[in-house]
């Protein structure tokens, strides 16, 4: 009850608090190789602020790409949500384009193979099948 | 007083009802004793309404009326009592008393006195009642009504001749006649009452009788002819807005030409006319020069027609700024609804501090443009009825389309229309909302910043369209829709999960949009607009 209700919001908080911190790690990882790069330091503070804003963007984007689901009558977020999302900037969206075409690909590449593998699996069933009956038959 | 058993003295309806009131407790059928006591007296002075009211149908309405009184004993008296007291009743009884001139022998000729005067307060009432009454009985009102009537035999008798002869001839009567001819007329020619149970009223208050309105038809012509001399006439004058800016720009100025001469004609659609006006005078564009004089026409017409030409002068636009290419013409639709309404109601200033500049220069922009468009697109709208009916909102997305004609309009007077319409229509719009930012800004502006501003208000509108267009693709459609705007705004953070698209509309837009934005069903599940 509402005990419940106060321990759940204590987990959800403390998940909240947890997908925070790894969010700030990695934003940290990413500074810190960015610094090596251009041989700049980043503040501790830039830092937080980097990885507060990724965290909102990132409930953004996903209410976001939840309208745009809902906006073209689908209930799964698709790669065109995605797309959609970013396409203000022009380099990311070419990036995501890319890989969105080397996934399309390698799935399809996947469907073939297993296409392939489907048939011959029947082929050799079936092979079997026939010697089964040869052999009965025999 | 009642008492005096000859109540007759003056038949009028003023004193019946004196007596009335003196005689019976005025409000309460809940003091059967007093009401007992006034009541004897009115049964004295009315017995023939009782004796008639039971024969007649009137009986229904007296046990209506009895069921409110309280006492049982004041039932009798209180019903004549409550009879008494209302117009419906003493007229009812009047009716029923007083005998017809016509059918009666000359005793009833008598009887047409205290009825007319009675009549008179509810004529309608007596002629219904002469309708309901006048089978009932005959002789019940011969036989009563010398009671009532007397002295004013003669002078009714010459007034509801004269009241006939008015009445067949259907003219309205003078006033002498009109009190207790009407009544006389109602009750002594039953034929009257039935070929014309309204006549009476009308004859007896010809002020109150209903008149059709006067409409005066706009004269088209003679607007066209004001708008052309004014605008002629008119060297570059100022908006509203402009007035109160020490620097006017030349580019901007064109409008309140056409705005200056509109006002007259349009008095219920003057605000929209002007600002219509204003924006159109910037907006129109070379194609538009054929429609400017349909423009006044058309804010006269009437705005239902506005409104629904804007919806269709939107999409007509919104196609037609597509086939020129260009993307300015494709307004962010997603200002349209918020600031649609604000601008349209005026509120230009409010919405300053509600939004971005951006956002309120794009608000009246499009407000006016939309104004504009419906009157300039109307004829387009004709030629261009198979495009698809994009909703109003989505529509009144081409703002820099009707900017356009307005401004080319006026080019073409001071100078060639050739290279400034390629120019203005992407500027003229621009330098609008630039001029609305210098005004907010309440402080001078330089030359550089208010291109600058107009650069980032391009770039937004820009931006904005490119997001509906691809909203719209996004959905695999190839029209932008209701849902694109209503997405666009849910990004803008304009709706959001407390504040619906239908709470702006409601909020900001004036009614006539709002009822095509918001659907909503009639009786019969007849829902409107049609999906």
């Amino acid at each position: 009850m509402e005990e419940d209700d106060g321990a759940e919001e204590q987990q959800r908080f403390s998940y909240r608090q947890r997908l925070k911190a790894a969010v700030h790690y990695t934003v940290g990882c990413l500074c810190e190789e960015v610094a090596l790069d251009k041989e700049i330091q980043f503040s501790k503070q830039a830092i937080a602020a980097i990885s507060e804003v990724t965290f909102r963007q990132c409930e953004n984007f996903a209410k976001d790409l939840e309208m745009f689901a809902r906006h073209a009558k689908r209930s799964t977020i698709n790669t065109e949500d995605v797309k959609l999302l970013a396409r203000r900037s022009n380099s990311l969206l070419k990036y995501i384009t890319e890989k969105n075409e080397e996934i399309a690909q390698f799935n399809l590449e996947r469907k073939a193979k297993k296409k392939k593998k489907s048939e011959d699996e029947n082929k050799n069933s079936t092979e079997q099948a026939e010697a089964g009956v040869v052999e009965s038959e025999n | 007083m009642a008492d005096s058993g000859s109540p007759d003295s003056e038949p009028t309806t003023r004193t019946l009802l004196r007596r009335v009131l003196d005689t019976a407790d005025p409000s309460t059928p809940r003091r059967p004793r007093s009401a007992r006591a006034g009541a004897q007296r009115a049964l004295l002075e009315t017995p023939s309404s009782r004796r008639l009211s039971s024969q007649t149908k009137t009986t229904a309405r007296r046990r209506s009326q009895r069921i409110r009184s309280i006492g049982k004993l004041a039932h009798v008296q209180a019903s004549g009592y409550l009879e008494e007291q209302t117009p419906r009743t003493l007229l009812k009884n009047i009716l029923l008393t007083a005998p017809e001139s016509s059918i009666v022998m000359p005793k009833s000729v008598v009887k047409p006195g205290p009825a007319p005067q009675v009549v008179q307060p509810s004529s309608r009432e007596s002629s219904r009642g002469s309708l309901e009454l006048q089978l009932p009985e005959l002789e019940p009102p011969t036989t009563l009504a010398p009671g009532l009537l007397a002295p004013g035999r003669r002078k009714q008798r010459l007034r509801l001749s004269v009241f006939q002869e008015g009445m067949d001839k259907g003219l309205p009567l003078s006033q002498e006649s009109r009190g207790n001819a009407d009544a006389s007329s109602l009750t002594s020619s039953l034929n009257l009452t039935f070929a014309t149970p309204l006549q009476p009223q009308s004859v007896q208050r010809p002020g109150l009788a209903r008149r059709p309105p006067t409409r005066r038809a706009v004269d088209v012509g003679a607007f066209l002819q004001d708008l052309r001399d004014t605008s002629l006439a008119l060297a570059p004058p100022d908006t509203v807005l402009e007035d109160t800016q020490p620097f006017s720009q030349p580019l901007v100025g064109r409008s309140p030409s056409v705005h200056h001469s509109l006002p007259c004609p349009s008095h219920s659609g003057a605000e929209d006319a002007e600002r219509a006006v204003s924006h159109r005078t910037r907006s129109t564009g070379p194609r538009l020069q054929n429609n400017s004089p349909g423009k006044p026409a058309q804010l006269l017409a009437g705005k239902a027609e506005e409104r629904t030409e804007k919806s269709l002068s939107m999409s007509k636009v919104k196609e037609a700024a597509r086939a020129r290419g260009s993307a300015r013409a494709q307004e962010p639709e997603g200002h349209t609804q918020v600031t649609e309404a604000e601008g349209s109601q005026g509120a230009i200033e409010t919405k300053e501090p509600e939004g971005s500049s951006g956002d309120c220069p794009t608000s009246s922009r499009r407000v006016s443009p939309e104004l504009a468009s419906s009157t300039p697109e109307f004829l387009q709208a004709k030629r261009i009825q198979g495009l698809e009916p994009a909703p109003p909102p989505s529509t009144a997305v081409l703002p820099s389309e009707p900017l356009e004609p307005l401004s080319a309009r006026l080019p073409p007077r001071a100078r060639t229309p050739g290279p400034k319409a390629c120019q203005n229509p992407y500027k003229t719009g621009l330098s609008h909302y630039a001029k609305l930012f210098s005004f907010y800004a309440k402080m001078p502006m330089e030359k550089k910043a208010l291109e600058m501003v107009e650069k980032c208000l391009d770039k937004y509108f820009q931006h904005l369209c490119d997001d509906l267009e691809m909203f719209a693709a996004h959905a695999g459609r190839k029209t932008v829709r209701p849902e694109d705007l209503e997405l666009l705004m849910r990004r803008q953070g304009l709706v959001t999960d407390q504040v619906s698209l239908h709470v702006l509309v409601e909020r900001h837009l004036p009614l006539e949009y709002r009822q095509l934005l918001i659907p909503c069903a009639f009786s019969g599940n007849s829902v409107f607009p049609a999906q």
